[in-house]
Formats: C-alpha cells, sequence, structure tokens
C-alpha cells in the first residue's frame, strides 16, 4: 500500500478512536465545530499586532474580534442545500461539523506525516478563547488536534484537505461524500468573502433582504477600515475619457493626456467616445503558439 | 397564467434563451420562458426572495426599475448569496454542484441568468478560434451579421477609461504592445473593452466637477461606481429597460415581453423532458418543478429549446434519459483563469496618475483588455474588497504564499494569502489593479458533466462536473499570466502577486457542442424538435474572449432556423 495511503488510514483510524473515546455529546459537539472554526478564522484572519506601528492601529483587530468563526458556523450550516424530499423543500445540508471534522483528519495526517513545524499544543489554544468570557473551560476542552496546531500548521493541515473525501449521512441509507476542496472554499474563501465585504455593517443580516439594516457608514466595518474602502456608491466623478489616436476612430474630440507618446500614431485619452471599427480579417496565417490535437 | 401548450417552451432565461423568445415570438409564435430562479424587478414578484408572488409575468408594464433599485443593493455580499445559482428563497441555500479540487462554479439563478453579475464585457469571438482551430461547423463570416445586429441592440461600444485601465494601458504600452481598433481581431494587442454598458455621461468627467447623486434625474448611462458583478442597477431612478448595464433581463426580456406572444414563468425548474418515443424521438414538452411549493406541472410544445446553461442543459438531458451520446455533456471549456494583482507605491501613482491612489471602486468593473489570439485575453477588473479577496488571494493551486518560493518568477508573492501578509496587501485596496487571466482551453472529452443515480436533490441528481487542463491549456495561461505580471511591472507596481487560481468556472461553455451533439442550426442530431441555444453548443471557447455575445448570436441564429424548419408559412 503506497504510503499516503497507509497514512490517510492511519489517521481516519486514529480519528475515529478519539471521536469514540470521547463521546461527545451534541453541546460538546457544537463547542467543538466552534473551535475549530475559530482556529481557522484565527489562522486566516488574525489579530495582527505587528501591524500596528507600520500602519496603523486599526490594523490590529482580525476575524474573531468580529465574531467571525461564529457567522461562519451559520453560513456553512445554511449556505447549501441538496433539497433532501424526505427533509422537505427546505432541507439543508449542515455542512459545519463535517468540515470540521475533516479538519482534524487533516491535522492528524499533518502530525503523521510529521510535516507541522511546531508540536501541537494547548497553548495554541488560549489566543481562540481569550476574548470569551464566558464557558472558557469547556471551550478550552473542546478543541480538537486542528486548534491545537499552530496558526501555521492549521494552514499546511488546511492544504492537505483536498484529498479528502467526507462522507455526510443524509439517512440511514443515503451517504453523500463531498471533496475536500470544498473545506478550503468554505474556509479560507469564504472567511475572506465575508471578512471583507459589508457583513459587519448589517444590525440583522439574519432577516429577511427587505427588512435588514445596513448603515452605509465606512467606519462601521472593521474590515473597511483597514482596505480604505470608501462605502457603497451610487457613483464617481472618475471619468478620464477614452483610448484612441487622432486618426483612428475608437476616441474622439480633444486630447486630454497621452498613453503611448512613441507609438506612430501616438495613443491618447480622447474626451469623446468613438466606435470600434469592422475590418476585413485573414486567419490564414494562425499559428498555433502550443499547439495540441483537435477533439 | 401559464397555458397547456406553446408553439415553444424555453428553458432558461440567461444570457441566451430571451434572445431565443425575442425573436420567435417576434415572428409570432407563442413562448413560455421556464427560468429555475426568480424575476427581479418585476411587479408580479416585489419580495422575490420572501414571497412566491404569482406564477409568471406577460407584460412589459409588469417591469418595474424601482423594484430593481430597491433589490439590486449592490452590497457585495447581500448580492452574491441573492444571484447564485439556488432557489429564490433567501432561507434555502445554493444549490449543490461538485466540482474538483477547489475551484468552483460561479453562475447565477433569475431572469437574466448569469449576465446579472456579468460586466458587460460583449467582444466577439476570435476569427481564428472559429476558422482555424477545427472545433466548428460554420464560419466566422456566418456570425458576423448576427454579431452586427446584437451589438446595435446591447449598445455595444469601446468602454471609458478611468485610473485604473489608465495604469494597464500605459503599462501595455510601455511593455511594448500595439493598441487595437478592431472588432474582429488577428493580432496581439491592448484596447477598451467592448461593453454592452450605455457610457457614462460626460458630467462625470473627472474635470467637470460634478457634484449630485447620480441618479438618472441627473445623468445617464455608467455612473463609475463599481458593482456590475453585484447587479448594477444604476442610474438609480432610470426605468427598468434604462439601466446602463445591459444584462440579458434589461435588453432581451423587454423585447421578448413587448412582442405580447411571451410569458416568463420564474421559480420553475425544470426536471424532465417529454418525448414520444419513436425510433428518432420528437420531443413534445417539458416538465417542470416550482420552487417555493415543490408542485410539478407539465406543458406541450412544438419545439423545446434547451438554453439552461453549460452544466444544467446536459444535467437535464442526462436526466430525462434522452438519447445517449458520446459528446453529452462532454467537452466542457471554462477558460482556465488566473488572477495577477499589481501593487503601487503612493509616489509612483503620483508621477503615473497624478494623484496617489487607483480607486479601484470606481468605473466599470472591467473596461480594458489585451488580446492574443491563440493564448485567450487579459482584462482588468475593479472589485469590492470582499470578491477582490476571494478572487485574488483566496484559492491557489499552489498552497498558501508562504510556502512558495518565487525566486526568478516574475511575481513577488504565489499563491493563498492569509495573516498578516493578506492584511498589509489589501491594506492597499486603493492601490492596486487585478488582472484576470482568460485563456484559450480547448475542449476535452474527459471534461464535462455527468450525473450519478444517488447523489441527488429535489430536481434529481445533481450535476458532478470535472475539469483538467491539458498541459498546452496550462502554458496557454502561464504566458498570460507572465505577459501580465509584465504590463503591471512595466507600469510600475511594487508588488506583484499572482494567485495561480485553481480551475474556477465563471465562463462555462462547449458541454454539447455544435458538430457533435447538435447540428450546426442547433437542433439535436438524437431528438427532433429538440434544440440547444445557449453556450453549452459553442463549440470551443472562441479563443478566449467573454462568451456572452457569441451564445447570444449563436441563440439568434438557432432562433431563425428554428422558424425555417417548423413554423414556414
Amino acid at each position: 500500500m503506497p504510503r499516503h495511503l497507509l497514512v490517510e488510514r492511519l489517521g481516519r483510524y486514529l480519528y475515529e478512536k478519539i471521536r469514540h473515546l470521547v463521546h461527545y455529546k451534541r453541546g460538546d459537539r457544537d463547542l467543538h465545530t466552534k473551535m475549530t472554526f475559530r482556529a481557522t478564522v484565527d489562522a486566516v484572519i488574525p489579530r495582527t499586532p505587528e501591524l500596528e506601528a507600520e500602519l496603523g492601529p486599526e490594523h490590529v483587530p482580525g476575524g474573531l474580534d468580529i465574531g467571525l468563526a461564529e457567522y461562519l458556523v451559520t453560513y456553512v450550516n445554511h449556505g447549501f442545500q441538496l433539497g433532501f424530499p424526505q427533509l422537505g423543500p427546505r432541507g439543508t445540508l449542515s455542512f459545519a461539523r463535517p468540515v470540521a471534522k475533516a479538519l482534524d483528519v487533516a491535522a492528524l495526517k499533518l502530525v503523521l506525516r510529521g510535516h507541522n513545524a511546531e508540536p501541537p499544543s494547548r497553548t495554541f489554544v488560549r489566543p481562540l478563547i481569550e476574548a470569551d468570557a464566558t464557558a472558557s473551560t469547556s471551550l478550552f476542552a473542546a478543541a480538537g488536534p486542528f486548534a491545537r496546531l499552530s496558526p501555521e500548521d492549521r494552514l499546511r493541515a488546511i492544504g492537505i484537505v483536498d484529498d479528502i473525501e467526507i462522507s455526510v449521512a443524509r439517512s440511514e441509507d443515503e451517504l453523500f461524500e463531498f471533496n475536500g476542496g470544498l473545506v478550503g472554499q468554505l474556509v479560507v474563501g469564504f472567511a475572506k468573502l465575508i471578512y471583507y465585504s459589508e457583513w459587519q455593517g448589517y444590525e440583522n443580516y439574519d432577516e429577511p433582504p427587505s427588512t435588514r439594516i445596513f448603515s452605509d457608514d465606512p467606519g462601521a466595518v472593521q474590515s473597511w477600515r483597514q482596505t480604505g474602502f470608501p462605502g457603497i456608491a451610487n457613483g464617481y466623478p472618475a471619468l478620464r475619457g477614452y483610448l484612441g489616436t487622432e486618426t483612428g476612430s475608437l476616441g474622439d474630440g480633444e486630447v486630454w493626456t497621452t498613453v503611448d507618446v512613441a507609438a506612430e500614431p501616438p495613443v491618447h485619452i480622447l474626451h469623446e467616445p468613438g466606435r470600434f471599427r469592422e475590418n476585413d480579417y485573414e486567419t490564414a496565417d494562425f499559428e498555433e503558439v502550443f499547439p495540441e490535437e483537435t477533439t | 397564467m401559464v397555458a397547456d401548450a406553446y408553439d415553444a417552451v424555453i428553458v432558461g432565461a440567461g444570457a441566451d434563451g430571451p434572445v431565443v423568445a425575442w425573436k420567435l415570438a417576434e415572428a409570432g409564435l407563442s413562448v413560455l420562458v421556464l427560468e429555475a430562479g426568480p424575476f427581479h424587478g418585476n411587479k408580479q414578484w416585489p419580495k422575490p426572495h420572501e414571497d412566491p408572488g404569482a406564477e409568471s409575468s406577460s407584460s412589459l408594464d409588469d417591469l418595474s426599475g424601482e423594484l430593481l433599485d430597491e433589490q439590486f443593493t449592490t452590497r457585495e455580499f447581500e448580492m452574491v448569496n441573492n444571484l447564485l445559482f439556488g432557489p429564490a428563497d433567501h432561507r434555502r441555500g445554493f444549490w449543490m454542484r461538485k466540482f474538483p479540487g477547489d475551484g468552483a462554479i460561479l453562475q447565477c439563478a433569475g431572469v437574466g441568468g448569469t449576465t446579472l453579475h456579468y460586466t458587460g464585457c460583449h467582444p466577439r469571438a476570435y476569427p481564428a478560434a472559429i476558422d482555424e482551430q477545427g472545433h466548428w461547423p460554420i464560419d466566422y463570416a456566418d456570425l458576423i451579421p448576427y454579431y452586427q445586429e446584437l451589438e446595435a441592440i446591447c449598445e455595444v461600444a469601446p468602454a471609458p477609461v478611468t485610473a485604473k485601465e489608465e495604469v494597464f494601458f500605459r503599462g501595455a504600452a510601455a511593455a511594448g504592445w500595439n493598441l487595437i481598433d478592431e472588432a474582429n481581431v488577428t493580432d496581439p494587442g491592448y484596447r477598451p473593452q467592448p461593453n454592452a454598458i450605455r457610457q457614462p455621461d460626460e458630467v462625470l468627467h473627472v474635470d467637470a466637477g460634478y457634484d449630485g447623486d447620480y441618479s438618472a434625474a441627473d445623468l445617464t448611462g455608467h455612473t463609475l461606481a463599481v458593482s456590475d458583478i453585484s447587479g448594477d442597477p444604476h442610474p438609480r431612478g432610470a426605468p427598468f429597460e434604462e439601466k446602463a448595464k445591459r444584462s440579458s433581463n434589461v435588453s432581451f426580456v423587454p423585447l421578448a415581453l413587448g412582442t405580447g406572444n411571451v410569458t416568463i414563468r420564474p421559480n420553475a425548474f425544470v426536471v424532465d423532458v417529454a418525448t414520444d418515443g419513436g425510433p428518432t424521438p420528437e420531443a413534445t414538452g417539458v416538465t417542470f418543478r416550482d420552487t417555493w411549493s415543490g408542485a410539478v406541472a407539465s406543458v406541450d410544445a412544438e419545439v423545446v429549446v434547451l438554453a439552461a446553461g453549460a452544466i444544467e442543459t446536459p444535467r437535464l438531458w442526462l436526466n430525462a434519459g434522452l438519447p445517449e451520446n458520446e459528446w453529452v455533456g462532454r467537452g466542457l471549456t471554462i477558460h482556465f483563469g488566473d488572477n495577477v494583482m499589481g501593487l503601487w507605491d503612493e509616489d509612483e501613482l503620483e508621477g503615473l496618475l497624478g494623484r496617489r491612489t487607483v480607486e479601484q471602486q470606481e468605473g466599470e468593473d472591467i473596461a480594458a483588455r489585451f488580446d492574443y489570439p491563440g493564448l485567450g485575453m487579459l482584462q482588468t477588473v475593479g472589485t469590492t474588497p470582499g470578491i477582490g479577496a476571494i478572487l485574488g488571494f483566496g484559492a491557489s493551486a499552489s498552497g498558501f504564499a508562504f510556502q512558495n518560493d518565487t525566486t526568478g518568477e516574475p511575481w513577488d508573492t504565489t499563491g493563498r494569502l492569509v495573516g498578516q501578509e493578506l492584511k498589509r496587501l489589501l491594506a492597499g485596496y486603493r492601490r492596486m489593479v487585478q488582472v484576470l487571466v482568460v485563456s484559450d482551453d480547448r475542449p476535452h472529452r474527459r471534461n464535462g458533466v455527468t450525473v450519478q443515480r444517488g447523489v441527488a436533490d429535489e430536481h434529481g441528481p445533481i450535476p458532478l462536473v470535472n475539469y483538467r487542463p491539458s498541459e498546452a491549456d496550462r502554458k496557454r495561461r502561464d504566458e498570460l499570466a507572465r505577459i501580465a505580471a509584465d504590463i503591471l511591472r512595466a507600469a510600475g507596481a511594487t508588488h506583484v502577486h499572482r494567485s495561480d487560481s485553481p480551475p474556477t468556472a465563471l465562463h462555462l461553455h462547449s458541454t454539447m457542442r455544435m458538430g457533435k451533439v447538435v447540428d450546426d442550426a442547433c437542433e439535436a442530431y438524437d431528438v427532433d424538435r429538440l434544440f440547444v441555444a445557449d453556450h453549452s453548443v459553442l463549440a470551443n471557447g472562441l479563443g478566449g474572449p467573454n462568451p456572452t455575445l457569441t451564445g447570444q448570436a449563436v441563440a439568434a441564429r438557432a432562433a431563425e432556423h428554428i422558424q425555417e424548419r417548423y413554423f414556414a408559412p
């Protein structure tokens, strides 16, 4: 058996062992999911005190400071649906727990392969609960293998989650399998989309669209303070003109500035719009840059 | 009300379905268009994501710019969730598709389809991709009359220049490339995007001192706030048909409804195609499911036109048990892409632009391009920060940036960015220009859509998508990424980042190819009276240019053949 398969099997075996030993109650499982998502957010969009001197104090807070992990759990649980007939028309697939499980499997695989840079430790868990005064003991205990990795090792684990096929039991006799690549999309890609979007600016994003209250104050969104995004706008007086030359059809009118002085004729930005030329074309001399067989 | 029978039933009101509807209805045929998603900006559905609303719409009077203004907030997170491919009901999530690796499929549901979040880019195909690559049974010259007709309707014109386009054009010129002013592109060079967007009012010139509210009372055309990906209903206050971005709901849907012969039935997911069971079967109608109530209904038609897009059209064919053909669902092209980003110092920008920031949130989203027949294209894109973060730094085939050595490469960093590096780079949001790499990937039989019993949602087995680029596909993309980095460097960028994106599908085509699954009139070889008129019939990826115009041109052409074959007087 190839080594990587052996390692994967061992990882799964260990994971199942641990899972059975621990015997999570539902409440504990939810805490475990929450801690795992906090661990991903803390690795992807962390607090960055190091940026204060360089960029300013507004660049310090990260995803955990605005409840991104908790919302990501909700989003992942409600964002995808397979409309299982047996669950009714609004049946959704709760992905957050299987995602958290997959991250733990990946963490164990990483450690078994010896590809982690630092040994897993409870000290990496502490920053995940620092901001949370409630139930910190049980939260601490709920941290799984993934949350005990260093932030950079968590990213390495996310990097190897792609080759894990994850099974979600829809009912006793049906399984839905999804590719581990989706995990990275959710905990890295969607985490960034949500963090850098307007999401924090709603008072009630969980309400129907027509009743959402949104404050379009650029100062109200932490990430907008960090990117300098000026908020939602209806327009900008930003027109410079139209690309063109003095003899061609593309643009027209006076020259506003010149883009290419050396070209013959020179390329300008002109005040008036023009149009594309309906040219004769010849393709007989077309040559493939990187040829390949036609199918 | 939806009747029991129509001359033509069209499955899908995306970029292409409304073109077929308009053409057939104009010729006097009765047409029903079934759309899986909601109908925005329509008085029959004042809250399209909250209430089921009415059943269907058949009148131009139903369209409402005011409702579109209300529903299209241009807030990126909200609009992504409202528009991406899923049921209208906001409480429900996206419809699942299985896609390999870290990639994703970005399609919309709703009247207007993916043109709801497209950026208005409406270039023609490269002539050589049609005439020289050996995929197409028709010639580029056959498309030209349709191009011309549709360009006039969609008001395609050279896009305006704002700061981010000026940066790119200066870089392209400095890197030694020439300006292209042609509609039919055969040589490499840079040019403004041919956009189906009404050009901005001259009062928005940087020297004109505009200080208004950008509403229709004040001006016409694009208002130069980046919002096309988020729906762009500007100018606010304009009637539905007068919105600047000519998505198919704004351009062709009013034309279709204006004939009085078209009924559009949103929230209707087609799950089956009925045939008469003869030796060469004939299509006789379809069955659809209401996405709110789950109720199922059937409708008869003289002709059925599939326009559900390159994923759902083959999925429907396969789930309906239509005759097997080795190319159904096969040959998918996605313009295998990438993202290259440049960041500038304030001083550098001062010299280049006369100001210390780029302000990528200004302008049309995508307004400058670089063409290279044989390789594909590049286009600048301005994004709001969330979409920019996921597109530019959210996914990579080469892992996280801290794991990658870039010595000897034209980029400083490559891979997924996280942590301090991500936050530092995005702190420069207002000083960056992003370039999308859009490559001329070729159809390969292994790539495409299959279904598997048991992996199903309420509409049957879900689409399982496979995509693996060939070695040559990869080389074309990598070469374009290098050209992009050179252009950004030539414009003085101090930091260049390459995503090395995993296959992600924004442009989807070639899964029901003309010459393989359908004939050159777009009628299925194996089922009579069944036509396919969407991007899935495109025989290849057009060389790389954005596919909307060519998809619509082929759909318009198919509509004429439908009339000739089955409704000739």
